[in-house]
This record gives structure tokens, C-alpha cells and sequence, in this order.
């Protein structure tokens, strides 16, 4: 089964007021998972985004499509990268865990429709 | 057996030769580089096992040609009368240098009608002999996407009516600079991957340095070519101190200038001192200049800042350009103080060009860290952050920023 594992926050506006230590310890976390992921055959795919307020939304608006700028949620509550992983429901959680445990942002994770 | 990477640098060597010749003999340029990608992956395939024919050049003509009737041969009847001609042994002798068709290929595959991805893409391909499927690796997107990039450039050459041939002599200087910016954009894409997580792609600043040896041989009174030869030369021989043992991005002034590569300084600043006064000054023989000034000083602290200013005074007077004038900037804050850089920084504000570039914001960072503001700074830094496309650029300036004292 495939899973998206999701992370908002943790980027840009959302890191003031954290101490360095912090900010590198985070670094340090997701780098040393994401290569264990990779080790273990687990990732399929990984991303980051570039901060939402550079983001563009594209919206319906006095009949057509309307670009203006910024993300379309809250800033804070943005997309700020995901990981696919083949895994149990089970293992997905634990993975999202381990981040949270550090970071206490939010994780979401979904299951991947079969195609 | 003959050892995967001898055969590797040959085939890289050769393919340019082979596909000049060919495109000269039939003018098609998309179909014969098609033809010569045959060849290259059929003696991939053989030569390690079965040993470097006696004369490779030929082997691989004589594979890319019979790849080309084929093509001709599926594609219609109507190529005939050119059939007969690729194959009749008495045209085969004619040949002018070879080197004289390397040129032309390296001019057609930065035909200034092609988008700047569309040429590094097709001259790594056409010149530089890799494939596909690496030049894919190295772009960081899908063989697909890659292949449809190279079919649509050449295309696009055929739709703009290029010939197989060398630009008039009015054309040249124009269309040489568009070439050295070709290779100084692979050079750059390699040096500061302007994505994903590695700050380097060492194979395509090899290649660039590569290419750009190969165009000093062809064009050895060129002073520019020199220049940006020199310039990478003594750009890329600081990459082992660029980056700690974490990925992370080391500025120029906290490097430990022992990991630099000496040799390759001597080589820059030997083709610098060779060239500088033998022609026309250029923004690559200036930038080179600068480059040698920093690699020559043993300490961040014994910079020699007043040559360098002195040094982008005259790049910004014959090649201004807002990333001129902000590197400048970071020179006269050395030399003059921050306030004074700041002053410099702050004319680009209003700069389109500087719009979405994280670097104005980097460098205002830096000035005004120096300048003891550390709230102003702190801005400065997150919304560059914010601005970057790179990892560890990403990282680098938010740690800079929560690094920064509280106000």
C-alpha cells in the first residue's frame, strides 16, 4: 500500500522564534530519515515546496480563471512537503510520529488510490 | 576487456567529430543526430567487450551512416537519390578539418532561437555525447520529458531555417556569446543546483569545463573563451570547501582554503595572466580576475577588496547588470562599510530583474548583520529564505536568521 505522508508548517513565517538548535536539530532529523526511508527501499518519492507566500492561487473569478498571489489556505496550515512511502498503514503512522515527536507540527497521512 | 570509462571519455571524444561530419555530408541535423546516438549506444554496448575497433571514428561513421539510410529508408522512398549518395565510397574521402565541424555543431546547438534549457539540453547531447537518460539525471526531471525537450529543439532549429554551417563573420561575436553563455549556465546549474537537495551536480560543471577546453583548442585567440575557461578553472577549484559534512553551504570567507584544489588555481591564473592585455577586456576575463584575487589570498582577512572593487568597477561600467552591481556592493561594504554597501544594495529595489531573487535579500541580510541591526537583518534573512528555490541555501539563511541576536 502507498501512503502520502504530508507536513505543513515548518517553513519560513513558522520558524521565528525558534532557537537555532532547534531549527538544525530539524535539519538534522529529517535528513537522517529521509535516508533511512531510502536505505530501506520504504520512500518512492520525496519533496519540499518553496514557502507558500510564494505561492500562486488560481481561481474562478467574474468568469475565468484569475491568478493571484499567495497559497490558498493559511500560511501557517500550508503544504510544506511530503514523503510516498510503500508501507503498512501502521509503519506510515509511525514515520509521521517520529516527525511530529520533534516538531509538533501536524502530519497528515493518506492512502494512495490503486490505480 | 577494455575498461568501461576508457571507452566512456573516447565515445565522448569522438561523438561531436562523427555527428560534424555527418550533418556536413547530409544537412539533416535532426535525423543524423539521431543516427549518431545509435552508433554511440551500439559501440556503448560492444566496445567494452569485444575491445576499441582500430579505428573507432570510422566504426561509429560508418554504424551512424547505416542508422541514417535506415531512417531514410522507413521514413520514405523518396530519399532515394540521397541514399545513393551517403553510400558511394568515392564522396566519403572529401572532408574538410574536423574541427571546423565540432564548431558548427557547438554553434547550431546554441541557435539563439532556442530556449537557454533547449540548448544546454541538446549541446550536452550533440557535443557532449551523453545521453538521454544522464542528461535527464543531471536536470533532475524524467527521461521523457528530456527526450521531448531535445526532438522539440530540434525541431525548432529546422523550423528556423539554421543551415549546417559556420555564422558570418558579422554574426560570430554575437553568436560566440551565446555559446560561452550556454556553457557558463551548464557550469552555473552544475555549481549551485538551483534545486533539490545537493548544492553541487559535479558532472555537468565537469562537462562544461570539458566543453569549454575543447572550444579554447578550436578558437585559441579567443580572449572570452579564455576568460570563462579561467573562470570556472578557479570558481570550481573551492567546491570541496563549499560545503560541510552535513550538505550545508559554507560562505567564500569561512572556507577552509586548504581544501581548495592548487592545482587548478595555477591552471586559471596561467591561462588568466596569458590572456589579459593580448585582447578586448570581457565580463568572463573580469570575473576570472576576481576569482584568482580571492583564491590567491591565504586568509578571508587578507583579501585584497580594494582590487576586487577596483575590478567590478570596470565589469559594471562594460557589463552592467543588477547582480553586478550586488556582488559590487558586497565589495564596497569591505571596503567602505556596510552603510556604504547598503547604499549600493538599495538601488536595486526598484529593479524588476531583482523581483523574485532571494539574493538581494541575502545580501541586505549580511549588510546589515554587519552594520549591528540585528532585527532588520533578521527579516532580511527569513524573506530570503522564503525566496529560495535551494535546500541548502534554504537552510543556511534560516539558521543565519535565528541565529541573530533578539532585539
Amino acid at each position: 500500500m502507498k501512503y502520502m505522508i504530508m507536513m505543513f508548517g515548518g517553513l519560513g513565517a513558522s520558524l521565528e522564534g525558534r532557537p537555532p538548535e532547534w531549527v538544525m536539530g530539524m535539519n538534522e532529523l529529517m535528513v537522517t530519515m529521509d535516508a533511512e526511508l531510502r536505505e530501506a527501499g520504504e520512500i518512492i518519492a520525496s519533496q519540499k515546496l518553496m514557502d507558500p507566500s510564494r505561492a500562486t492561487t488560481v481561481r474562478f473569478e467574474n468568469g475565468s480563471p484569475t491568478p493571484t498571489d499567495g497559497p490558498f489556505a493559511e500560511i501557517k496550515e500550508s503544504l510544506a512537503g511530503y514523503w510516498i512511502v510503500e508501507a503498512t498503514e501502521e509503519r506510515a503512522l509511525e514515520i509521521a510520529s517520529r516527525v511530529v515527536a520533534y516538531t509538533e507540527y501536524p502530519m497528515e497521512v493518506r492512502r494512495i488510490m490503486e490505480e | 576487456m577494455t575498461g568501461d570509462r576508457a571507452v566512456e571519455d573516447l565515445l565522448r571524444e569522438l561523438a561531436p567529430r562523427v555527428l560534424g561530419t555527418l550533418a556536413r555530408r547530409h544537412g539533416q541535423f535532426d535525423a543524423c543526430e539521431d543516427a549518431v546516438q545509435e552508433a554511440l549506444l551500439a559501440a556503448a554496448r560492444q566496445w567494452p567487450a569485444e575491445g576499441i575497433p582500430e579505428q573507432p571514428r570510422a566504426w561509429l561513421l560508418t554504424v551512424a551512416t547505416r542508422a541514417l539510410v535506415d531512417h531514410w529508408r522507413a521514413d520514405s522512398a523518396r530519399r532515394q537519390r540521397e541514399i545513393a549518395v551517403a553510400t558511394d565510397p568515392a564522396l566519403r574521402a572529401h572532408s574538410r578539418a574536423e574541427a571546423d565541424d565540432t564548431l558548427t555543431l557547438l554553434f547550431l546547438c546554441c541557435h539563439p532561437a532556442l530556449s537557454a534549457p533547449s540548448q544546454l539540453a541538446l549541446t550536452l547531447r550533440a557535443i557532449g555525447g551523453l545521453t538521454t537518460a544522464e542528461i535527464a539525471a543531471a536536470f533532475l526531471v524524467p527521461e521523457g520529458t528530456m527526450a521531448k525537450r531535445i526532438t522539440r529543439a530540434k525541431r525548432q532549429i529546422q523550423d528556423a531555417g539554421a543551415r549546417f554551417t559556420m555564422p558570418s563573420a558579422a554574426e560570430h561575436g554575437e553568436r560566440l556569446s551565446v555559446v560561452l553563455h550556454v556553457l557558463y549556465l551548464m557550469f552555473n546549474e552544475g555549481y549551485t543546483a538551483t534545486s533539490g537537495p545537493g548544492l553541487h551536480r559535479a558532472d555537468l560543471t565537469a562537462e562544461a569545463i570539458r566543453l569549454v577546453r575543447l572550444l579554447h583548442r578550436l578558437l585559441p585567440g579567443e580572449s572570452e573563451v579564455v576568460g570563462l575557461l579561467a573562470l570556472m578553472l578557479l570558481t570550481d577549484a573551492r567546491r570541496a570547501a563549499r560545503t560541510d559534512a552535513d550538505g550545508g553551504l559554507v560562505p567564500l570567507d569561512e572556507q577552509d582554503r586548504s581544501r581548495w584544489d592548487a592545482a587548478a588555481i595555477r591552471d586559471g591564473i596561467a591561462l588568466l595572466t596569458g590572456t589579459l592585455g593580448s585582447g578586448p577586456i570581457g565580463p568572463y576575463q573580469l570575473q576570472a580576475a576576481i576569482a584568482a584575487v580571492h583564491d590567491e589570498a591565504p586568509t578571508a582577512e587578507r583579501t585584497d577588496w580594494p582590487q576586487i572593487l577596483a575590478l567590478y568597477d570596470v565589469l559594471a561600467e562594460i557589463a552592467p547588470g543588477p547582480l553586478v552591481t550586488l556582488s559590487r556592493a558586497v565589495a564596497v561594504a569591505i571596503v567602505h562599510g556596510p552603510r556604504a554597501g547598503l547604499a549600493v544594495v538599495g538601488t536595486l529595489d526598484a529593479d524588476e530583474r531583482m523581483a523574485h531573487s532571494h539574493r538581494l535579500e541575502a545580501v541586505r541580510g549580511h549588510l546589515l548583520e554587519r552594520a549591528g541591526e540585528p532585527a532588520a537583518a533578521r527579516a532580511a534573512y527569513l524573506k530570503a529564505a522564503r525566496m529560495t528555490a535551494s535546500e541548502p541555501e534554504q537552510r543556511y539563511l534560516t539558521l543565519r536568521a535565528v541565529g541573530l541576536p533578539r532585539a
